[in-house]
């Protein structure tokens, strides 16, 4: 093969490789917030191992809550703030309401602040693991458990969780 | 290697042929170079309309002239035209007219390949206008295109994203050809450190351009996806996450703003030397500063979005990465200084658009600089000291390097000499207007302006009737650059061969105009 | 930047009537008086890397050139040279990025915050949310910019008060006190900022930031939405009244007692 024409397939194949690489930078992305905590991602999966470990530490765990895209439903804390044990397993509840008459999807996106401190923030059972299904007018108590890990920083004494839930009815009934 | 080239030349008779036929099938560098520079004014010109509707709604506070949903059309329109329309093609044009005649080759590597990459452009920007006309209206959510905002488009979307591939297509295969060339087909003893320093940024500069185009190319499919075919790339509710976007598109998009400025670094360490009369005092240092920006420009991208709340790590790492980038950036002004320093220097029009973009391109780095400390960035993100910015490096910046190109090139490619005189005046009026549109954009951005709104806060107004005088002054000042360009090629004075006293460089070995095939027989190189 | 002032109303002599405002304002927050320091700092940096280039710049055009003889000198290539402006604009960097990280160490540490107020992001309003108290209202642009500001409303806009920067519901923070705002938005990315209370952080759908702020002087500041979000991004202000903290909850008993009052 001659050198020109080396060149020229060599930068073809470069290119192509910069386009793969362009997807490929989607999982890295992933495990990149899961190391950093960008945007206060928290665990996606159930935490399968849970070692229960109380401390003589406690810190103040507040709740928040947003409906995205103005969708039809109410959907709150049961508890705004609550002062838990580091290392113990607590439960709480948000309330999701279908202000419509027809069946609805939802799918909540967690996030914690500080974001340094998310992966402290471990969830055990969280409604936010999977697809809700809500009927016409229904009123959900969605169950959240969750523990505060030993290894939270000592100078953190707040952590705020916050759900968007997200109206996922029109994705649902694509699929 | 000798024997491709001669295959190549088979493909075409050694003469242009005649009327339109010549610029559609043409694989000839100089014909197609020419319609590279020719569609990137026009383009220059469609894209200035749009900011002087810009500059002409933002004259007076209050909505006196586009409603807002208008306004936003126009400012993404308007930087995607300039970005992909006119600065990128022309640099395309430069490189096809110049790389041939500079390194002593008879033509560009890929021929065929060289007309499809131009061609596109017309077609491409065709479809991406058109969405103006459409009834949703053209793209609004900004060049960056960030979803979700992106993803409300209407019509105009598929098509913008289409356009956007072809650009990309464009772009790159005439990377590949420049590389092509450049790696193959200098003239004997012409070896890689003694390439012409704009040959280098070139070089440099298409690799560049495959590494990042395509990144958008996949960041914009990604998009498409989302809206059409229920991926969930960039949505929260399926796991996905807009943030996200935005490191793809600046990991391409910070290459990018590198891509538009390296070849005028290229150009202006041609010219600077030829008006001194001296050597660049430092081409090795040159070319490893530019190597250095290049590889520095691909872990600077989080630059550009410092506010969406990443990690103290991430941000203190974007922070130095950036500003180490001043360095070798500080390099090439200080070299350029020094090739000044004790020369014999004299003032014709390229130099002196040279000279400005010095200094112009500097303040656009200094302002660079202060946008790298994050504590500061919190404050000038997303504000009109940003956008002072940018057009510091790119419009008296980018685009002056542009014009110093032309106006030292032109009777070389026509051989026909421009008016002096004119050319001199079309310097001071765009160098006046210019920084009369620009400089008070860091006054109202550091003031508390947003940047992309069409209307704004009384206190704001002074600036930006300034600005918006400036801005038309600026816009009027190129029609004489268009009289001065007609003017030129219709004179029936010969320019000479070497067109300047202290140019260096191949190109000026050969006669003014120079044949249809450049270098038929390699010169050699000592 | 009085020097500029300065410098604005010898070129431009109508200056002098008008309010020229040029810099960052210093803000009455920790946060926003470190960002203008800082940006001082550096300003004030480059001025002088400016005198000292485009001097010799300058200095080079006066005197080295043809038409007065000058011939051109032969030198070039200086490692050492090469090397001095290499290693001193380093060295300046360092000096720069030392109070820089100093200072957004500073700026992103909102623990030990006493109140917590969620701001989210609508199209194209925003909803302001005092999570302890459980206090929620909307605040949008204030009707008479809104009306004033629309194409061929016919207004002069210059004699609305506070065109564009004026809403239905300001919001209210007590003074001294290290508030956490917490950033979210309904449908598309925005942007909440307030220049004199420090800087900006994007409110982005799905995922929740964070700044603080810290006021230390009552008074009302104005600011407005940063990020584009679509058609009316450019009208939708915030107006923050900073009040003594007695003051404070005296406001909040009232938005408690309005909250029981709408609910009856
Ligand atoms: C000393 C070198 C430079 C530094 C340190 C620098 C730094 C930055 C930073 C930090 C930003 C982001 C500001 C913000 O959005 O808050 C920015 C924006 C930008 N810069 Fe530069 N820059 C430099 C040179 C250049 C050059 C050479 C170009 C292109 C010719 C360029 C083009 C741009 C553009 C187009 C944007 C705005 C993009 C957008 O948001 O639409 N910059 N720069
Ligand atoms: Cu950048
Ligand atoms: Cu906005």
């Amino acid at each position: 093969m001659s050198s020109f024409k080396k060149t020229y397939l060599s930068l073809t194949l470069f290119t192509i490789f910069m386009f793969s690489f362009s997807y490929m930078l989607v999982p890295l992305y992933d495990i990149f917030c899961e190391i950093t905590g960008l945007n206060g991602k928290t665990n996606q999966e159930r935490v399968l191992v849970v070692n229960e470990n109380p401390s003589e530490r406690f810190v103040t765990v507040k709740f928040t809550s947003t409906v995205a895209n103005s969708a039809p439903f109410t959907f709150e804390p049961i508890d705004r703030e609550m002062v838990v044990q580091v290392g113990k397993i607590y439960n709480t509840f948000y309330t999701l309401t279908n202000n419509t008459t027809s069946v609805k999807h939802a799918t909540a996106s967690p996030s914690v602040v500080p974001h340094e401190d998310a992966e402290y923030f471990k969830k055990i059972e969280c409604f936010c693991f999977s697809q809700q299904q809500i009927n016409g007018l229904e009123t959900k108590e969605l169950p959240l458990q969750f523990i505060i890990d030993n290894e939270l920083d000592n100078d953190t004494r707040t952590l705020i969780l916050s759900y968007t839930m997200f109206n996922t009815t029109d994705q649902v009934g694509s699929k | 290697m000798s024997t491709d080239i001669e295959k190549l030349h088979d493909d075409h008779d050694h003469g242009p042929s005649s009327g339109i036929m010549r610029w559609i099938t043409t694989t000839n560098h100089k014909d197609i170079g020419t319609m590279y520079l020719w569609f990137s004014l026009i383009m220059f010109f469609i894209g200035g309309l749009m900011a002087l509707v810009i500059r002409a709604e933002l004259f007076q506070p209050g909505l006196q002239l586009v409603v807002p949903g208008f306004f936003n059309q126009m400012t993404t329109m308007h930087a995607l035209v300039m970005i992909f329309g006119a600065v990128m093609p022309a640099f395309v044009g430069l490189a096809n007219w110049q790389l041939p005649i500079m390194i002593g080759a008879p033509d560009m590597a890929l021929p065929r390949l060289n007309n499809w990459s131009f061609w596109i452009l017309p077609f491409a920007f065709t479809m991406m206008l058109s969405t103006l006309f459409m009834e949703s209206g053209g793209p609004a959510a900004g060049w960056t295109l960030y979803p979700p905002l992106s993803l409300q488009g209407g019509d105009s979307f598929p098509f913008t994203i289409l356009a956007i591939h072809m650009l990309g297509v464009s772009s790159i295969l005439g990377a590949i050809n420049v590389i092509a060339t450049i790696l193959n087909m200098r003239a004997p003893g012409m070896t890689l450190m003694k390439m012409p320093i704009f040959v280098w940024t070139w070089l440099i500069t298409a690799f560049l351009l495959i590494a990042s185009m395509p990144v958008l190319a996949g960041a914009v499919t990604m998009l498409l996806t989302d809206k059409f075919f229920g991926t969930m790339f960039f949505t929260a509710s399926g796991g996905g996450d807009p943030v996200m976007f935005q490191h793809i598109f600046w990991f391409f998009g910070h290459p990018e703003v590198y891509i538009l400025i390296l070849p005028a670094f290229g150009i202006v360490s041609t010219i600077i030397p030829a008006f001194s009369r001296k050597r660049l005092f430092g081409y090795d240092s040159m070319v490893y500063a530019t190597a250095s920006i290049a590889l520095l420009s691909f872990i600077v991208w989080a630059h550009h979005m410092f506010t969406v709340g990443m990690p103290l790590a991430g941000e203190i790492f974007f922070m130095f990465t950036t500003m180490l980038i001043a360095i070798p950036t500080g390099v090439k002004v200080f070299n350029w200084v020094a090739t000044m320093w004790r020369g014999s220097m004299t003032f014709e029009t390229p130099m002196l658009f040279a000279i400005a973009f010095i200094v112009l391109f500097t303040i656009g780095g200094f302002s660079g600089l202060m946008l790298a400390m994050v504590p500061a960035d919190f404050q000038y993100h997303d504000t009109y000291f940003v956008v002072a910015h940018f057009h510091y490096v790119l419009v008296p910046g980018a685009v002056f390097a542009i014009m110093a190109a032309v106006y030292y090139w032109l009777p070389k490619w026509t051989g026909k000499m421009y008016n002096e005189g004119l050319g001199k005046l079309h310097f001071w009026l765009t160098t006046i207007f210019v920084n009369l549109t620009f400089f008070p954009m860091h006054f109202v951005g550091l003031a508390g302006m947003p940047r992309r709104i069409p209307d704004y806060a009384v206190q704001f107004a002074d600036f930006n009737a300034i600005a918006s005088v400036g801005a038309f002054g600026f816009g009027l000042s190129q029609l004489l650059f268009v009289y001065i360009l007609f003017n030129t090629l219709k004179k029936d004075v010969t320019a000479e061969d070497k067109v300047w006293e202290g140019a260096e460089g191949l190109e000026w070995t050969l006669s003014s105009p120079p044949p249809y095939h450049s270098f038929e027989k390699a010169p050699t190189v000592d | 930047m009085r020097i500029s002032n300065i410098l604005l109303m010898v070129i431009f002599p109508t200056a002098a009537l008008a309010e020229w405002e040029t810099n960052m304002p210093r803000g009455v927050t920790p946060t926003s008086e470190v960002a203008y320091d800082l940006h001082m700092l550096i300003f004030y940096i480059t001025v002088v890397i400016g005198i000292v280039v485009f001097g010799a710049m300058l200095y080079s055009i006066l005197y080295h050139r043809k038409s007065l003889g000058h011939k051109p000198a032969k030198f070039h290539e200086s490692t050492k040279v090469e090397i001095i402006w290499t290693v001193i604009p380093f060295i300046i960097l360092v000096g720069m990025a030392v109070p820089a990280t100093k200072a957004l160490i500073m700026m992103e540490d909102t623990r030990d915050s006493e109140i917590t107020l969620k701001v989210t992001g609508y199209q194209w309003m925003w909803q302001y949310e005092y999570l302890e108290d459980n206090v929620t209202f909307f605040s949008k642009i204030s009707d008479e910019s809104n009306a004033a500001r629309r194409l061929g409303s016919g207004v002069d806009v210059t004699t609305v008060d506070n065109y564009l920067r004026d809403v239905d519901h300001a919001i209210v923070l007590p003074t001294n006190t290290k508030v956490r705002i917490l950033l979210t938005a309904n449908d598309v990315i925005h942007a909440w900022w307030v220049p004199e209370l420090g800087g900006k952080k994007d409110a982005i759908p799905g995922y929740v930031n964070e700044i603080w702020v810290d006021i230390k002087e009552p008074g009302t500041y104005r600011g407005q939405c940063a990020e584009l979000c679509g058609k009316d991004h450019g009208f939708m202000p915030i107006v923050v009244h900073a009040v003594s903290k007695p003051e404070y909850y005296k406001w909040v008993g009232i938005q408690k007692t309005n909250r029981v009052a709408k609910n009856k």
